[in-house]
């Protein structure tokens, strides 16, 4: 065997004797084992009941410190959107379920009237390994007093104070706020890695979305050691269990100041409160901040926010009225109002001259088909201001007929239409400016040189929204600055400090001659202010208000002209009017959209000047505290 | 006699089924520990995922017990060339995790290969003192050779960075030139040089989390526990364990998740926990039997390439048990290293199996492969 052995494995070493190191070897071994034996022996035997207490019946909670949403305030202060405390009810299921749960379900659905199927939730939610399952929000103190003093029958459960979000204005501004909802399954798949866990709330819609990550905080979490009933362990425990690792405090949310008016905003509110669907927008022409966004039906945030009963939800889901569309920023056809874009382009163009004019005869030949003006018997003579004035459609045929769907459009992108105006809010729609290659591509017949008389009037393919439309106006207000949308001023911190600040923003220079300037700005002006104007029978006493109505067609006339009244509600008339004032230097422009409601300068006008006049006497009232201030005399604190 | 069938037969009457019997022992309790501590992972099953692992190692035991181990010896160099381009590999486009870069992404498993390169060294420095013959203990001069080859490998890892593996590899290749034979004075000279570099290694070699570990080991025994949570947890886990445990699924340290990693590395806190000191007792008896029959095999091979494998197999189980335990128990610092068939994970699952089969195969061909 050995013999075969050596000449099997010629040439290659024979093992050499090792044995000794064999020893030393297993030597090592040894004693590295009897020193982890030793520890061990150390730690489990010696040491082991005083571990086996720390870690017996003594269990490791995390909880959760929500940071309290910041708050949304108005330019005057006013708080739009806060936080109150709220006692919500948890059951924690590693407790729960070591005790007698059913005595403890039964219990709680007593204190806090729980129906059969939220009991039969709770009991299948507490079999997953959750850290906790919500019972209920938002319990009544008195509830909460029941559940306190019964604590020891109710192992597992828990109130806890959490920040609750509340909307002071309830429905007014609904849109521009927001609400708040819990986040769902699909939003926790993408969020989790920026802190987001199940039960957490999540802005939608509005400011509240827009500015989710400004105004919530941070959350902080409470470690703690407690025992198998879920009370707290004394300071020598968790000291010895978990060291320092105790608390990470939550941070605040930022506050968001906005330009709006809260005020002016239960104004509209009061205003359009005979029409079911609309809305509004005012803004301060001089730097684009936007005073109020108005949307109408709204919702109520606070019951949208928590616990939103299937009656309100349904109320909003089979409204006929779209109360989820926040319609300040979505597109319809903006009608007369849209006609300074065809003035301008005429004016600057040199189609026409200021004082050039036009006959109206009550309609205009193209192509063998007769356009119509508004006004059967014709207008007349009218020059660019009268045009606007009367609101004369046939000048506007004429115009167009001349410069043509391009240049037009390329006006109206000028002013802002056509393009998202930046608010980022609800997802704003850009509107629509038809083009010639709009027209090739989505006309049936492709394009046809008389929709450029439909698009002039804002009408046929022109899509804008209250937002555009305000803003454009207030361009021509302040004198040829197209503003960006403004409705947040600055982002303060918990303290009350400046973050950051949000400055008006120029978005383009309308690039206007002053001349067509003044022209477009006297046709606004007459529209109220001189007899013939279609807004005239609104003139006030002691303001100056120039503006402009608009009527827009949602279904195309057919041979028999039919009573607003007279038509499905669907089918009838939008009533814009958009005005500004004073008329020298505007302070506020004012775009109201009243979908469905009729004439322009009958229902949206009233509204507009309404508004406006609102306004000012606020403005007013406020520059005079001695007649609106309380009798008590002024103290120190008063001059703060 | 050279009859394939034969030879099989042969191969298969010569499995070493007491090296089987410890092997199948240390992997149950590891697929037992894993589904006892699971509960605590919201039911992922880990304890399956492992099992499959378990089940490919043996696969690969039997597979490599079918190579004459003679075989890898020749090829050695090449094996070990192998492992240190994976290593530059995964230097050029390595998957990064925790700020170090040492996975190689295969698409459906992570490979590591500084796992490899463990089993590697085993092979070439066994090649490398089979091939040099010398009178009495090496030198000093003589070790240059054979050290630089195994650092041409470990400075790879040490840059990935893994402290952790990079001192499992050297302590292999420092177990297997002990058995070689060294002059004291060599020793003394080499333990000299270590200690004066430490300062070096502490401020050119060592990134601030390993600086931070190793500053927290130091004060394991103050009240403030600063760095070393997942260390406080542990000791508790496996001192609440006291003589005989709390039973399976029953340890609340791990089950309440208060342990981090008690999956991979500190696997053997949730056995210590709920089988107590005496849980304890029969793993480290099992582990200690792993390691004499390693030696026993060694002592029996055939050649001297065999002998130092099974040393070198003995060396790497042997550090990668008390690194581990003693990280565990809050005796050394938390560099990484897992429990040998214990810990969850395939790179180490299959390591530790590679490094059996060698064994195996070193045990099956003591003799040559004739019926007796």
């Amino acid at each position: 065997m050995t013999n075969r052995h050596s000449t099997h494995s010629a040439g290659r070493r024979e093992k050499r004797a090792g044995g000794g190191r064999y020893l030393w070897l297993v030597a090592i071994f040894i004693v590295a084992f009897l020193c982890i034996i030793a520890r061990f022996w150390y730690l489990q035997v010696v040491r082991g009941d005083e571990y086996w207490r720390a870690s017996s019946n003594n269990i490791i909670r995390d909880i959760d410190l929500r940071a309290p949403r910041g708050n949304i305030i108005d330019r005057n202060g006013h708080v739009m959107a806060e936080n109150r405390p709220s006692f919500d009810v948890f059951v924690v299921p590693h407790i729960f379920n070591k005790h007698d749960s059913a005595q403890t379900l039964e219990l709680l659905q007593r204190y806090l009237h729980l129906s059969d199927h939220e009991v039969n939730t709770i009991k299948k939610r507490v079999q997953s390994k959750v850290a906790q399952v919500p019972v209920r929000r938002d319990v009544t103190r008195r509830a909460v007093a029941a559940l306190e003093a019964d604590r020891l029958r109710l192992p597992g459960v828990e109130v806890r104070v959490i920040p609750h979000r509340v909307y002071p204005y309830n429905h007014v501004g609904a849109h521009a706020l927001g609400y708040m909802a819990e986040v769902s399954t699909d939003d926790l798949q993408r969020l989790s890695p920026y802190g987001y866990t199940r039960g957490d709330y999540i802005g939608r819609m509005g400011l509240e979305r827009s500015f989710e990550e400004v105004l919530r905080g941070s959350p902080g979490i409470d470690r703690q050691v407690v025992d198998v009933r879920g009370i707290p362990q004394g300071e020598a425990e968790t000291q010895f269990l978990i060291g320092d690792y105790r608390k990470i405090t939550p941070v605040p949310g930022r506050d968001v100041v906005t330009t709006l008016d809260a005020g002016l905003m239960e104004t509209i509110d009061q205003a359009v409160r005979d029409y079911p669907s609309g809305a509004v927008v005012a803004l301060d022409p001089r730097d684009g901040s936007i005073l109020a966004l108005y949307s109408k039906p709204g919702i109520n945030p606070n019951s949208w926010t928590g616990r939103l009963s299937s009656m309100e939800k349904r109320r909003v889901d089979n409204s006929p009225f779209t109360p989820m569309l926040d319609k300040t920023v979505n597109a319809y056809f903006p009608g007369s109002v849209y006609k300074i874009v065809g003035a301008a382009a005429a004016l600057e163009e040199g189609v026409e001259g200021v004082h050039d004019e036009i006959t109206c005869h009550g309609g205009y030949m193209l192509g063998g088909r007769r356009f119509r003006c508004w006004k059967r018997g014709g207008h007349g003579p009218v020059d660019v201001a009268g045009a606007l004035q009367h609101s004369c459609d046939v000048y506007f045929y004429s115009i167009a007929d001349k410069l043509g769907t391009d240049v037009l459009a390329e006006y109206a992108y000028k002013f802002g239409f056509g393009e998202e105006s930046g608010i980022s809010l609800n997802s704003e729609s850009p509107g629509r400016v038809p083009t010639k290659e709009w027209h090739r591509t989505h006309s049936p017949h492709g394009y046809q040189h008389g929709f450029s008389l439909n698009a002039v009037l804002g009408q046929g393919n022109t899509m804008s929204t209250p937002l555009q439309v305000a803003l454009a106006y207030g361009a021509i207000a302040n004198g040829g600055d197209l503003y960006y949308p403004r409705i947040v001023s600055e982002i303060r911190n918990s303290e009350g400090e400046t973050l950051f600040e949000y400055p008006p923003k120029i978005r383009r220079a309308l690039g206007l001659k002053d001349s067509t300037l003044a022209a477009i700005k006297d046709g606004l002006y007459k529209v109220v202010n001189e007899k013939g104007g279609t807004a005239f029978a609104l003139k006030p006493d002691n303001l100056e208000i120039s503006g402009k109505s608009g009527t827009a067609q949602v279904h195309a006339i057919g041979s028999v002209r039919v009573a607003n009244r007279d038509k499905a509600f669907q089918l009838r008339d939008h009533a814009w009017f958009v005005a500004y004032a004073p008329s020298k230097d505007p302070e506020i422009v004012v775009a109201v959209f009243l979908q469905h409601a009729g004439g322009g300068s009958s229902e949206a006008a009233p509204v507009a000047i309404d508004v406006i006049k609102a306004y000012f006497e606020e403005k007013e009232r406020l520059a005079s505290p001695q007649l609106s201030a309380s009798p008590a005399p002024a103290s120190a604190g008063d001059l703060d | 006699m050279h009859n394939p069938s034969d030879q099989f037969r042969i191969l298969l009457s010569r499995v070493d089924w007491v090296l089987m019997g410890i092997l199948f022992a240390l992997g149950g309790i590891g697929i037992f520990n894993l589904y006892s501590a699971a509960g605590a992972t919201d039911g992922f099953t880990v304890h399956a995922v492992q099992a499959g692992w378990f089940g490919v190692g043996i696969a690969i035991i039997a597979g490599l017990s079918l190579v004459d181990y003679r075989l890898i010896e020749r090829w050695a160099y090449i094996i070990f060339g192998t492992a240190v381009f994976l290593l530059v590999l995964v230097m050029l486009f390595g998957t990064e995790l925790n700020g170090s870069k040492r996975w190689l992404n295969l698409g459906f498993f992570l490979a590591q290969p500084s796992e490899l390169l463990k089993i590697a060294v085993i092979i070439v420095v066994a090649r490398y003192f089979n091939d040099r013959d010398h009178e009495g203990p090496l030198g000093l001069f003589q070790l240059v050779k054979p050290t630089a080859i195994v650092l041409s490998g470990v400075i790879f890892v040490l840059m990935q960075p893994d402290l952790g593996t990079s001192l499992i590899v050297l302590a292999i290749y420092g177990f297997m030139v002990f058995f070689e034979g060294m002059r004291w004075q060599s020793i003394l000279i080499i333990a000299l040089l270590g200690l004066m570099s430490l300062p070096f290694a502490w401020f050119f070699g060592m990134k601030e989390y390993q600086q931070d570990r190793v500053i927290s080991f130091l004060q394991i025994n103050d009240d403030h526990l600063g760095d070393s949570w997942q260390v406080r947890q542990s000791v508790i886990a496996f001192g609440s364990g006291r003589v005989w445990g709390k039973g399976t699924q029953d340890g609340t340290q791990i089950q309440q998740g208060f342990v981090p990693e008690h999956e991979t590395d500190f696997a053997s806190a949730n056995w210590g926990e709920e089988h107590g000191f005496m849980g304890m007792l029969l793993m480290m008896g099992l582990f200690m039997a792993l390691l004499l029959r390693a030696l026993w095999i060694s002592s029996n091979a055939r050649d001297h390439f065999g002998a130092q494998v099974g040393v070198g197999v003995a060396a790497l189980f042997f550090s990668h048990i008390v690194v581990n335990l003693a990280m565990v128990t809050g005796m050394l610092p938390v560099v990484g290293i897992t429990l040998p068939l214990i810990s969850y994970g395939g790179s180490s699952m299959l390591t530790m199996m590679l490094a059996l089969g060698l064994l195996m195969n070193v045990h099956m061909r003591r003799s040559p492969l004739v019926s007796r």
